[in-house]
């Protein structure tokens, strides 16, 4: 760092590579968090399918497909969202996970979404699949950023799709032409990325950029997990203050401003 | 012929007769309507906050063979031109559907129901409210 630089050398180039790429992964910041959030999950779906808790969580949850059928998946789900959800650790836990990176993306006071999101994509299922979006055409504001977690290894379709910053404003233009999410998905067939992800790892993605997932065809069920933060005082869209984010970190100098009101009662 | 699964959530991130109802709840009211209706509800999909787009909506038409049908949060987030509309109804009676308005109660599941939901669509797009 020189003594003209504000940021680190390597704070500059995961900004800049956040803004080049669209995402940036980088190791939990909180491995065992981590590790916990992924036992859990693995306890709350032995308990939904009334099996015994395993020694062994990934293994669990990747071949969970064997073990549940298309038809009782949402009930898999929303048993183990609301589970997870449902710990007061969970929440705090996985902002730990990204922590610095959602600090030098986004800054240092925080608003979460307030519960997290969760995936599960058994192979060959076609029930589960997000088409072709941007998180901002459904109402999220384009200052929010994604902290994206998976629970098992990921790769190619057993993961999800981004478009490139450099080729999203081009495709975007074509829209208004095409019919559905599927005409759309087709036209950016060619230049979508499905990103690895091993487990331990996290991503943080910008989600004004094209993204979705396909069929599953890897061997292994995806167990993934999705949540919004942003700067607080960033400009909000649909998705609002209070009824889906919540404030985490809000700074003495901020909770001071908020509350200051000048002198008054001048009459001259 | 596969199995169908059951009846497709549709909510909206546009503004309603000038209102806006968040998503977590146009949700609520879709499950809702659907376990007192009987139905097997779907997650929904949420249209695109851009004026005047669709392509949600063509997404879940495209899926109609292997539903029920499908539950609106609302009837007027059906596009505002008829003959739009017109072929969405046609669609879903072609393909075997219904399609459910939840905040109206509404069920369209043949033909002599469009001149309802019409009327409906119609009555709104002139009557005031104070």
């Amino acid at each position: 760092m020189t003594d003209t630089d504000f940021l680190h050398a390597d704070e500059q180039a995961l900004a800049q590579r956040f803004i080049d790429d669209g995402f940036v992964t980088t190791p939990a910041d909180d491995r065992a968090g981590l590790d916990r959030i992924q036992r859990r999950a693995a306890e709350l779906a032995a308990d939904y399918l009334k099996l015994p808790h395993s020694n062994d969580p990934y293994a669990m949850l990747d071949t969970i497909h064997t073990r549940v059928s298309v038809d009782d998946l949402n009930g898999l789900r929303l048993h183990v969202f609301n589970g997870l959800n449902a710990e007061p650790w969970f929440r705090p836990t996985y902002f730990r996970l990204a922590r610095s990176t959602i600090e030098t993306i986004v800054g240092n006071e925080l608003c979460m979404q307030r519960r997290v999101n969760l995936s599960i994509q058994l192979p060959g299922d076609s029930s589960s699949l997000l088409a072709t979006h941007s998180d901002v055409w459904s109402g999220d504001s384009p200052f929010e950023v994604v902290v994206w977690v998976p629970l098992v290894d990921v790769r190619r379709t057993k993961s999800m799709y981004l478009l490139p910053p450099s080729l999203n404003g081009d495709m975007q233009d074509r829209m208004a032409s095409l019919r559905s999410a599927e005409e759309l998905y087709k036209t950016i067939k060619p230049h979508a990325t499905f990103i690895e992800i091993p487990y331990g790892h996290v991503m943080l993605f910008n989600q004004t950029l094209m993204h979705g997932n396909r069929v599953n065809e890897e061997a292994g069920t995806r167990w993934s997990m999705n949540c919004r933060f942003k700067s607080i005082m960033s400009p909000y869209a649909d998705k609002r203050f209070g009824e889906f984010f919540e404030p985490i970190l809000l700074r003495p100098a901020t909770r001071v401003g908020m509350q200051y009101k000048l002198p008054g009662g001048f009459h001259g | 012929m596969a199995e169908r699964a059951g009846h497709r959530g549709y909510i909206g991130a546009r503004p309603l007769n000038g209102s806006r109802t968040p998503q977590h709840v146009q949700n609520i009211v879709i499950r809702d309507y659907a376990r007192r209706k009987n139905l097997h509800y779907l997650l929904s999909a949420a249209e695109h906050t851009m004026p005047g787009s669709y392509m949600v909506l063509e997404d879940i038409l495209d899926e109609l063979p292997q539903l029920h049908g499908l539950i609106l949060y609302s009837i007027f987030m059906l596009p505002p031109d008829e003959a739009r509309r017109r072929q969405i109804y046609d669609r879903v009676l072609r393909e075997g559907c219904d399609l459910h308005a939840a905040v109206e109660e509404i069920t369209l599941s043949s033909q002599k129901d469009i001149q309802a939901v019409e009327d409906i669509l119609l009555v709104n797009k002139f009557a005031t409210i104070l």
